[in-house]
Formats: structure tokens, C-alpha cells, sequence
């Protein structure tokens, strides 16, 4: 991110002027904010995506699924500041609360899948022999699919409902986190502390988790942002193709999807906000992403 | 010997004269574009249950009788001859016997017989070796002992009972006659039939095409060389694709109001009509398992409805208010305005309904503070969910929190089944606009559809008594009452009966769209076009 | 290395058959089949013709016994019949592979001709604001839902042109045919496009940081012949791998891109299908993903392998 200074060589110094390694909490991160400007927009935004969704109670005026026959389709106005939909809903209130159902699903999903990865890829890695086999053959079989084929096949399968498009969209994420805490795993377990551990008797699950899995938690960290974005885009795909989260809650893929599309010209505030909401909790994500990696994976810099 | 002999050559003198107002000689030539909702999951008529098949499919067949395609609303009056030239009732009414056209042939050359209509019929009785892989109209002909044949070109209908309605029955396009030498199977994919264009190709999810039947029975027609459906499921795609002149029609009843104004906007030219397709939208009730048990809190259901507020949000004011039967003026059955207003539930003040509703809810033991949790269940579509959101809104008002569940289409009709549902929504489309339809599939005890289960004797009696009832407007005083009963029951309630638009271009000449069915008018014989 | 690609072939076939099982059971394991769905718009089920329709189509037999039949069928080169259209499922499927791979072919090409020279440019101005732009660019490019992008297109060409691109199997002209491909192409391949660009300029940034670009900096090249000599040389590497495995999973967006602009293709087929529960289709054509994805991982790694010399498998 913006790293004139840090693509030349000798920056250490310098850096510990501005305050990089400062110790001092405030002081660092008003740094980080400073170095990855980027970053910190996306971080804003997620941040306020995030307390749309806790609050949404407190800052709609109105009930995301209250019906009324008397403002349909009203266009944006003082009263409904991002206008109504066919049935005479608020679409803030319905955007706000939205945002509850992509964050559940982004966050549910990443958080289980990546739960999932770690504990194959703690195993596979740190077990090897048969168990790693098995694992890694399976993590072969769930990356020999796209993410949507597979989460569509499976929403299919389970029914549509909130916790099922979690695990659906969350099962295939489990790859590659498996594999990159495998990678690092192996790489640790050679590593003297974990000698150390071993030769005073700790035992192997416990050696994984407190000695191996904090010292992986930085890649799975870049990684899990990265798949945020992801799974937020894969369930509004899903949503559009109806297979996601079913009426009444409001999801902003299927805000778009089907009556939406019906109200293209005479209502096209149906069509542009939902879309616009999902583009920025995604663009969001990435930013931070990316300037979080630059800041964890020193190897990504650049 | 009371009979109706309906004269084809008149039939046929008039079929050309249906469009005064260009008053033009039809053109010949062309091939009407059109686009499909979706990809129909056979060309089977006789095993279809939905207009998706008889829109594309009907073309290729004629039936016994057909109600006129170019009179709007189908009556028994509008019943024209096709492949019988005419037809006869016995003294006792219970015998119907149809005289066959001669030198018809199928599109494969083979010519058409009695033995036709006798293999069509007893298939759709389960009475053939032959099966569909489905029936779904199996119960039409309950009352049907037999078919016989007499000599090639006359055929029979043996009744348990007289029937009136039975013509109406075999009127309508779910009922075309299917060749004897053609295997259900082959049906299902390359259909043959007489009618006036030849079945082509269906290529599922892409297109399904026809072209003219060059020796069509009927000399002169059709005027067109072809049709040909692109199957669209994105319905505004498949409307910016009319407006961009891609297709010279739409899919018939399948333009929602809000598309309607995009078509306007866009393709002011175009000709669109409003009608309605005699589905109602109805609330299944759970009856047999509490709460709704108890015919104080189904009566507080039944007045709790603002039928006006769903209409508003899904139709824009364009749609009917009315018991089982189809309103006036497209329906021929429905109750007097103020019959009707006396039903509970259809008063006009909202209002006073819903306190009248609340006193119900209370007596029960619900109120403000105790609030009834309800699940309503209704299948992922559209037309389901919609109006499903907006009861739930207004349950609220009698103390009902509803909370909506979506069924997949696949688990829609076994939970259905299974009574696995407190509320359910629900869409019931008829066929025929007769009674002896809708009563006995959705209201008789027994019956496959009856998804209610309700089951009243007394009401039974009384459908059997209009069905026998040969005398139209005593029949008619019947079919109020038992409507009213039914709807005072709280049987099955009707919020609504839907309206749909239809487009085309002004060169596409001779389109008539029913008034009191969506699967009877699509023969096409007689479109042509005007460039 | 002749081990190796052995070993990974035989891994290939592993991962295929697991993939055959867990998509076979998953199906099945669905409460409703296509015989509810077809009864279902009846309205009402006869038990005897439900049971004989489920016997017709071999639903009735135990799960094990089907999945031996569907795989004792592929291994004959018979893929059954769909359910549907009651035709083999073989002549379903084969029709719609050239438009997608049409599709995905022009969506490569964009992605490759913009994300190519649009990451080499940013890596090179790394740090100006022309670099700046251009990330958040792609940034966008990985944001924007490709359905959405497919909506404001065609929203976009109608009240531009008062037409829209409407997909018809023999196009007349050229400028049709490009609608008609090109168009869908651009709303699929501008998430690529990102994704190219984005490891362009990594890589690039990467090999300008090494040794050897530093001496002929040293030794005097030209900033030009430097950038586009010698980084973009090797910097090309690890975009074409992207490239390749990018070119598999364009399925994904594919299936909502061919819903929107109601193409044909396999990738909307496949929604379709799973609609209809047709099983015949859809375990065919997930198998057929399944098999262009493990196939083009294997293609990627054996080209990486041949033109890199650094890279020696099996050692």
C-alpha cells in the first residue's frame, strides 16, 4: 500500500521513528492508519456495515417486513430516504436489516469453514500418516469444484434456509484454509519451541493448539478476510438464483433478484441500492484485506 | 330427443369474420416469435397440470368440441364442433354421442378414427394398458362408465349420471384427442395430433418450434408457417426482449401489472390486455389440529382479510373479490355483489371486521398480550410468497404472529399431504369455468386435492344435485348457495382472483385472450400477421 | 517425473470417483424427487403411479445399486436419459458445452488482454496515483456481483439502444454475434480481468525486486527494456497458472451470467436441472466440471513444470 518508502531498503529505522513498533496501542494504530489509508476505509466500512447490523432496530423507522398498500413504490423521500418496494416496505429498513443476513452468512460461513479448515489442517499436518491422506484427498475432492457449483448442488440438497446456506457456502472454504495451515504447520513442527514442548511431555493435541495453531493464526486471518468478500458475493449469487435465504428476511441478493428486476425502469431505486450495498460490504472487506495482509504477510508486500 | 346440433359449416363461415375492426383479409406467411415462462417438463397436455404445456403444445391437437377461440368467455354456449361435427344428448341425459369428421389425418399420415377417441379416453380413465406417467385430470370423467365406439366415425360417452358440464370438460384445451398408435412416451416427446401446426423440436430450456400442418384439415388455415417459443424464465429479460422486438407476442397471462408499465413505456404500440386466469389465491387451513380447530379462530382468519390492501400491492387494484367461483363479469358463476358482501369477512368496513375478529381471538383466549405464533407455509415462488408476506402483515392485526415457510416445490405437495402445516398458501387454477370442476376436486370429501380435508355431507349432497341440474339458471341459484356455505365454513378462504396481462404487436392480428380460463385459447388457427 | 505424473493421474482419478459419491448421495439424500416435482404441479399423488413412475426411472432401487448403474453407464460412455426431456442425457449436455466454452473463452481473452498490460502498468508506477486508480479499479472489478453488472448492461443497451443482446443459436451478422457473446463475456470476465491484473502486478513487483533485475538496472538497460525485456518475461509465469486454473472456475460466474442474459450454456443448464431434480443431468454435468477443473490443474502444473527449469517434480 502505497509503499514508496518501504520498497527501498534501509526503512527500519525510519519506521520506528513514525512509531510502527510503538508499543503504545493508540500510537501504532494511528500509524497503521496513516501507512494503509486504504485499509482503513475498508475497515470503516465494515465497521459500519457491522453496527448496521447489530442496531439495525435502533436506526430503521420503520418494520422491514411491514406491509403498506398505501406507499408503494414510493420513490426516495424524507419519510423513506431510499424509497419503497412493490409491497410498500421501507427499502432502508429492509438494507439495514440486510445487512444482518449477509454478515451472518459472510461471518457464519468463514468462521465455521475456517474452524473446519484448522482442525484438517492442524490434523493433516501435524498427524501426516493415513489421517493426512484421507484429509488431503478430501480437500482435493472439495477444491475440484467451483465454489457457487458446489454451494448451489448443496443448497439443493439441504433446503434453503439461514443455517444451511451457511454450511453450504462454508464447506467449500475449508480447502483452502486446510491447506495453507498445513503448509505452516509442517514448517512449525519442525521448529525448536515445539521440540521443546514435546520434551517435556506436553501432549500432542495440546502442543497443536497452543504452540502450533497461534502461530498460524496470521495467514488464516489474511485468508479469512479475503474469503469474506467471497462468501458475502456467493450468497447474493444464490439469493438471485432463489436458492438462497428464503422470504421474509431480507437478503440483498434476492432484493434484486425477482420483483426487483420487475421494477428496472419505473422503480429503479429496487435495483440500485441493494446492488450498490453488496459491491460495498464487499469492497469493504477487500480493502481491508489487503492492507491486512500487507501488514501480516510481509511476503505480499508490495 | 333434446339435442344440440351445432352446424360446422356455420362454425366455419364465422372463423374468419372474428377480427371486424382491421376488417382485412388475413395475410398468410410468418412465424409468430414468442417467449416461454419456462421449460415445460414434457409436451404431454393429457399429463401436464399447468398452462406451460397447453400454450405451446395445444397447436398441434384439436379436440372433440373446443370452446370457440375467438369468443372471450367460454360457455357452454361457445362450444363449437372440431373433430366431432356434432353431438348429441339422450333423452336421459346420460348418454353423449359424438358424430366424427371423415378424411382427417394425423401429422404422420395415419388417419383418425373412433378407435382415437376411445384410446384417448380410456387412458384418462386408467382403463388402458397403456399408462400416463400421470393424470392429473383423472377425475373429470368420474362419471364417465364407459366410451363405445360405433363404427369408425361415432363415439360415446356412457354417464353414471347425467353431466352437463361434461362437455365443458371436453372442450377445454387440456383435452385433446391423442392417436392410438403413438405410445404415451413418444407423446411426451414428439407429440402428434391433427391440429393446425406439427410438433418440430423442443430443446428444454431453449425453444420448442412448430410449423404449419400443410394439410390441415380445415382448408385455409392456419395463416401462419410457424410458431416458435424461446424459453425465457427471467421474466424482464423476456419483457426487454418483446420491447425490443425480438418477439412478436408475449407468453399468454404472464405480464405482471408493474411489467405492463415497462411494456407501455418502452413499446407504446403494443397491445396489451388485462384478463383474468380464474386462479384464485386461498388460504389452506389446517382444520383437524389446533388452533385452528376451532371455528372461532378460523372465523377471526376469515375476517381479518383486507382483500382490497392485497389486490392494491399485487395487482394495482386490477384483480377480483370473490368466493370459489370466478367473479363477474369474466366468471359465469359467481354470487350477486351483495350476496356476497354478506359473507363474513367481505364486508366493506375493514375496520369493523378486524374488531369483530379480535372479539373472536379474545373469546378464544389470544389478545395483545397473548399473542398466537403460526407458521404459514407456502411454496418458493413468486405468486405464492407474495400474497403469503402480505397475510402474515395482517395477521398481525387479530393477535397472529405469523412466521413464513418456504417450501421447496419438491416437499411442497407431500407436506401438504401430510398435514404438516398450520396455515398454507395456496393457488388453485381452473380449467373450465364450471362448477362440477372446482367443487368436487377441492371441496369433496376424499378427494386428491381436498388438501383441507374438509369434508361436509350435507354440502356434498348439494354439489351433486347442481352437477345432475340440467336447468342453467336453477343450477346457478345452487352453485351461489354452496359457495356461501363454503365460504362461511371457512373451509378453504379466497383472498383473491388474479388478473394477468398479455402483449403483442399491433401487426399480430386475431389473439383473443380468454376471460374465465388461461388454458382453453391457444389453437392459433387463425393469427396471422399484418406485415 | 514419469512417477510423478503417475502418481498424480492415479490422485486425479481418486478425487473424481470421491467427487462421483459425495454429489451421487447428496442428491439423494434430498427429501422429494422428480416424481414429487412432476405430481406436485398436478396437484395430488396416486400412489401406483408414483410407484411406477419411481420404478420407471430406477429411483426404487437401493442407493448403492443406482450408483453402481450411473458409474457402470459412464464407464460405457452412457450417460442415462434425463428425467425431463426423456432424451440421453449425452445430447442434452453436448449442444450446450460450445456456447459456454465459447463464453469462457472471450471472457479469458478480455480478462488476459486487460489484466495483463493494466497490472504490468500499475506494478511499474507502483506507489503514483495512476497505480492507485487502478487497484481500486480492480478492487471493484472483485466486488461488483457479476449479475448485477449483467442487470445495468442490459438495463444500460435498452435505454441506449432501445435493443438488448437476446441469445439466437445462428447469428446473422458479426455485430450479433458479438452482442450475443461478447456482452456476457465482458460482465463475467471483468471479475478476472481484476483478478489478472491484480497477480500481474504482484508478480511483476515480485521480479523487480530480484538480483538479476537490479544488475541490468546496474549493467545500464533501459527502464523499458527492463520492465517489459526482462520482469514481464518471468513475471507471466505464475499469471498464466492463475489464468489456467481461472479458466475452470468461471463456471461459477457463468451460471448467473447465462441466467441473466438467458444463454443456453451448461452452467445455466445446471440450475435448471437441479430445479427439476434431474438427476441424469446434474450428476453428469457436475462430473464434467469436476473433470475441466482437475484437468486444468493438472495442465498448469505440467506447463509449469516445462517451462520453468527451476521446477523438477518427483525429485
Amino acid at each position: 500500500m502505497g509503499t514508496k518508502s518501504l520498497a527501498t531498503i534501509n526503512f527500519d529505522s525510519e519506521l520506528r521513528r513514525a512509531g510502527a513498533y510503538s508499543t503504545h496501542g493508540w500510537r501504532r494504530l494511528l500509524f497503521l492508519a496513516q501507512r494503509y489509508v486504504l485499509g482503513t476505509i475498508g475497515l470503516l466500512i465494515m465497521v459500519m456495515f457491522v453496527w448496521m447490523a447489530i442496531s439495525a432496530d435502533l436506526i430503521c423507522r420503520y418494520d422491514p417486513l411491514s406491509v403498506d398498500s398505501a406507499q408503494r413504490l414510493a420513490g426516495p423521500s424524507a419519510a423513506h430516504w431510499m424509497g419503497t418496494d412493490s409491497f410498500g416496505r421501507d427499502v432502508w429498513s429492509r438494507i439495514v436489516h440486510g445487512a444482518r443476513i449477509s454478515l451472518a452468512v459472510g461471518i457464519g460461513a468463514t468462521v465455521l469453514g475456517s474452524s473446519l479448515g484448522v482442525l484438517v489442517g492442524l490434523a493433516s499436518g501435524y498427524l501426516s500418516g493415513w489421517v493426512d491422506l484421507v484429509f488431503q484427498r478430501i480437500t482435493d475432492i472439495l477444491q475440484a469444484l467451483p465454489l457457487l457449483v458446489l454451494a448451489l448442488v448443496m443448497t439443493a440438497a439441504l433446503g434453503p434456509s439461514l443455517p444451511n446456506v451457511i454450511i453450504a457456502i462454508a464447506i467449500p472454504l475449508i480447502p483452502t484454509v486446510a491447506r495453507v495451515i498445513r503448509a505452516n504447520t509442517l514448517a512449525l513442527r519442525e521448529l525448536p519451541f515445539v521440540e521443546a514442548a514435546k520434551s517435556i511431555g506436553m501432549s500432542e493435541t495440546r502442543i497443536a493448539f497452543r504452540h502450533v495453531l497461534p502461530n498460524t493464526l496470521a495467514p488464516l486471518i489474511v485468508l479469512a478476510t479475503a474469503q469474506l468478500g467471497s462468501t458475502i458475493l456467493t450468497e447474493a449469487s444464490l439469493s438471485f438464483l432463489g436458492l438462497g435465504i428464503p422470504e421474509p428476511h431480507p437478503s440483498w441478493g434476492r432484493m434484486l433478484s425477482e420483483s426487483a428486476a420487475e421494477y428496472v425502469r419505473t422503480a429503479p431505486w429496487l435495483v440500485i441500492f441493494p446492488g450498490v450495498a453488496i459491491s460495498l460490504a464487499v469492497f469493504g472487506t477487500n480493502l481491508f484485506g489487503d492492507a491486512l495482509r500487507g501488514i501480516l504477510d510481509p511476503r505480499q508486500r508490495g | 330427443m333434446r339435442s344440440v346440433h351445432a352446424l360446422a359449416a356455420a362454425a366455419l363461415l364465422l372463423l374468419p369474420a372474428y377480427d371486424l375492426a382491421s376488417a382485412a383479409e388475413p395475410k398468410q406467411g410468418g412465424i409468430l416469435r414468442m417467449y416461454h415462462r419456462d421449460s415445460p417438463g414434457s409436451a404431454s397436455i393429457h399429463e401436464g397440470a399447468t398452462y406451460s404445456v397447453n400454450i405451446p403444445f395445444m397447436p398441434v391437437f384439436n379436440n372433440l368440441v373446443i370452446f370457440k377461440q375467438d369468443v372471450a368467455q367460454n360457455s357452454v354456449e361457445s362450444i363449437v364442433p372440431d373433430l366431432a361435427e356434432s353431438w348429441a344428448w339422450s333423452a336421459d341425459n346420460k348418454k353423449l354421442t359424438f358424430k366424427l369428421r371423415q378424411g382427417v389425418k394425423w401429422h404422420d399420415g395415419k388417419p383418425f378414427t373412433s378407435a382415437d377417441v376411445k384410446c384417448t379416453f380410456d387412458m384418462l380413465m386408467g382403463k388402458s394398458q397403456q399408462k400416463f406417467r400421470q393424470n392429473p385430470r383423472k377425475s373429470w370423467y368420474d362419471q364417465v362408465s364407459d366410451v363405445t365406439v360405433n363404427g369408425n366415425f361415432e363415439a360415446s360417452f356412457e354417464l353414471k349420471r347425467p353431466q352437463p358440464a361434461l362437455l365443458s370438460l371436453l372442450a377445454s384445451g387440456y383435452t385433446p384427442v391423442y392417436p392410438c398408435h403413438v405410445s404415451p412416451g413418444d407423446m411426451r416427446t414428439k407429440p402428434v395430433g391433427t391440429g393446425p401446426f406439427k410438433f418440430v423440436e423442443f430443446k428444454a430450456n431453449e425453444s420448442i418450434k412448430l410449423t404449419k400442418n400443410t394439410d390441415y384439415w380445415k382448408k385455409g388455415l392456419p395463416h401462419l408457417d410457424g410458431i416458435e417459443f424461446t424459453i425465457i424464465t427471467n421474466r424482464s429479460t423476456a419483457i426487454l426482449g418483446f420491447v425490443s422486438d425480438k418477439f412478436d407476442m408475449t407468453f399468454p397471462t404472464e405480464v405482471s401489472i408493474p411489467l405492463l408499465k415497462e411494456v407501455k413505456t418502452q413499446a407504446p404500440k403494443a397491445v396489451c390486455v388485462v384478463e383474468p386466469i380464474n386462479v384464485a389465491t386461498n388460504i389452506i387451513v389446517n382444520s383437524s389440529s389446533p388452533p385452528f380447530d376451532n371455528l372461532d379462530i378460523r372465523r377471526a382468519l376469515a375476517l381479518s382479510l383486507d382483500r382490497k390492501a392485497f389486490i392494491q400491492i399485487m395487482f394495482e387494484g386490477q384483480a377480483d373479490i370473490g368466493g370459489t367461483m370466478l367473479p363477474a363479469p369474466g366468471g359465469l358463476w359467481a354470487m350477486p355483489k351483495e350476496m356476497l358482501e354478506s359473507i363474513p369477512g367481505y364486508g366493506p368496513d375493514i375496520n369493523a371486521n378486524r374488531d369483530e375478529a379480535r372479539k373472536l381471538m379474545q373469546k378464544a383466549g389470544y389478545g395483545p398480550d397473548k399473542r398466537l405464533a403460526v407458521k404459514v407455509a407456502t411454496r418458493n415462488i413468486p405468486i405464492y410468497r407474495d400474497p403469503a408476506v402480505i397475510l402474515i402483515d395482517q395477521l398481525k392485526s387479530i393477535y397472529i404472529d405469523g412466521e413464513l415457510d418456504v417450501v421447496d416445490t419438491a416437499q411442497w405437495f407431500p407436506k401438504v399431504a401430510r398435514k404438516d402445516y398450520t396455515l398454507g398458501l395456496n393457488l388453485t387454477g381452473n380449467a373450465v369455468d364450471d362448477p362440477d370442476q372446482s367443487f368436487y376436486e377441492n371441496y369433496s370429501c376424499g378427494s386428491e386435492r381436498n388438501y383441507t380435508n374438509y369434508c361436509n355431507r350435507e354440502i356434498e349432497k348439494l354439489f351433486d344435485q347442481q352437477s345432475a341440474e340440467t336447468d342453467k339458471e336453477k343450477r346457478k341459484k345452487l352453485v351461489w348457495e354452496i359457495d356461501k356455505k363454503l365460504q362461511e365454513d371457512v373451509a378453504r378462504p379466497i383472498i383473491f382472483h388474479g388478473r394477468s396481462g398479455t402483449c403483442w404487436h399491433p401487426y399480430v392480428k386475431g389473439v383473443t385472450i380468454m376471460v374465465n380460463s388461461s388454458y382453453n385459447g391457444y389453437r392459433y388457427e387463425d393469427v396471422w400477421m399484418d406485415k | 517425473m514419469f512417477a510423478y505424473i503417475v502418481r498424480r493421474l492415479a490422485l486425479m482419478l481418486v478425487t473424481l470417483i470421491g467427487i462421483s459419491i459425495i454429489i451421487f448421495v447428496l442428491l439423494r439424500v434430498v427429501p422429494g424427487n422428480i416424481v414429487d416435482i412432476l405430481f406436485d404441479a398436478a396437484g395430488f399423488v396416486d400412489p401406483t403411479d408414483k410407484a411406477n413412475l419411481e420404478k420407471e426411472l430406477g429411483l426404487d432401487l437401493p442407493i448403492w445399486q443406482q450408483y453402481l448403474n450411473w458409474i457402470g453407464g459412464l464407464l460405457r460412455g452412457d450417460l442415462g436419459y434425463s428425467y425431463v426431456s426423456e432424451k440421453p442425457a449425452l445430447d442434452e449436455i453436448l449442444p450446450r458445452i460450445p456456447i459456454t466454452a465459447r463464453l469462457a473463452a472471450l471472457a479469458l481473452l478480455f480478462s488476459a488482454s486487460i489484466g495483463i498490460p493494466l497490472g504490468v502498468i500499475s506494478a511499474v508506477h507502483q506507489g503514483s496515483k495512476l497505480d492507485y486508480t487502478l487497484r481500486l479499479v480492480s478492487l471493484s472489478g472483485l466486488s461488483l456481483p457479476s449479475f448485477w453488472l449483467g442487470l445495468l448492461i442490459l438495463m444500460a443497451s435498452v435505454s441506449l439502444f432501445g435493443a438488448m443482446p437476446i441469445y439466437n443459436p445462428n447469428p446473422k451478422t458479426w455485430t450479433e454475434a458479438f452482442a450475443i457473446y461478447a456482452v456476457p463475456a465482458m460482465a463475467v470476465g471483468f471479475r478476472s480481468a481484476a483478478l489478472t491484473m491484480r497477480i500481474t502486478r504482484s508478480s511483476m513487483l515480485e521480479i523487480l525486486r530480484q538480483d538479476y533485475i537490479r544488475t541490468a538496472r546496474a549493467k545500464g538497460a533501459s527502464e523499458s527494456s527492463v520492465n517489459y525485456r526482462h520482469a514481464l518475461k518471468n513475471a507471466i509465469l505464475p499469471v498464466i497458472t492463475v489464468i489456467g486454473i481461472e479458466a475452470a472456475f468461471l463456471i461459477g460466474g457463468l451460471i448467473v451470467t447465462e441466467t441473466v442474459f438467458n444463454i443456453p450454456g451448461v452452467a445455466r443448464f445446471l440450475v435448471e436441472a437441479l430445479r427439476w431434480r434431474d438427476y441424469p443431468i446434474v450428476q453428469n454435468l457436475v462430473m464434467l466440471i469436476a473433470v475441466v477443473v482437475v484437468v486444468a490443474n493438472f495442465t498448469v502444473d505440467m506447463l509449469y513444470a516445462a517451462i520453468d527449469p527451476r521446477i523438477r517434480y518427483g525429485d
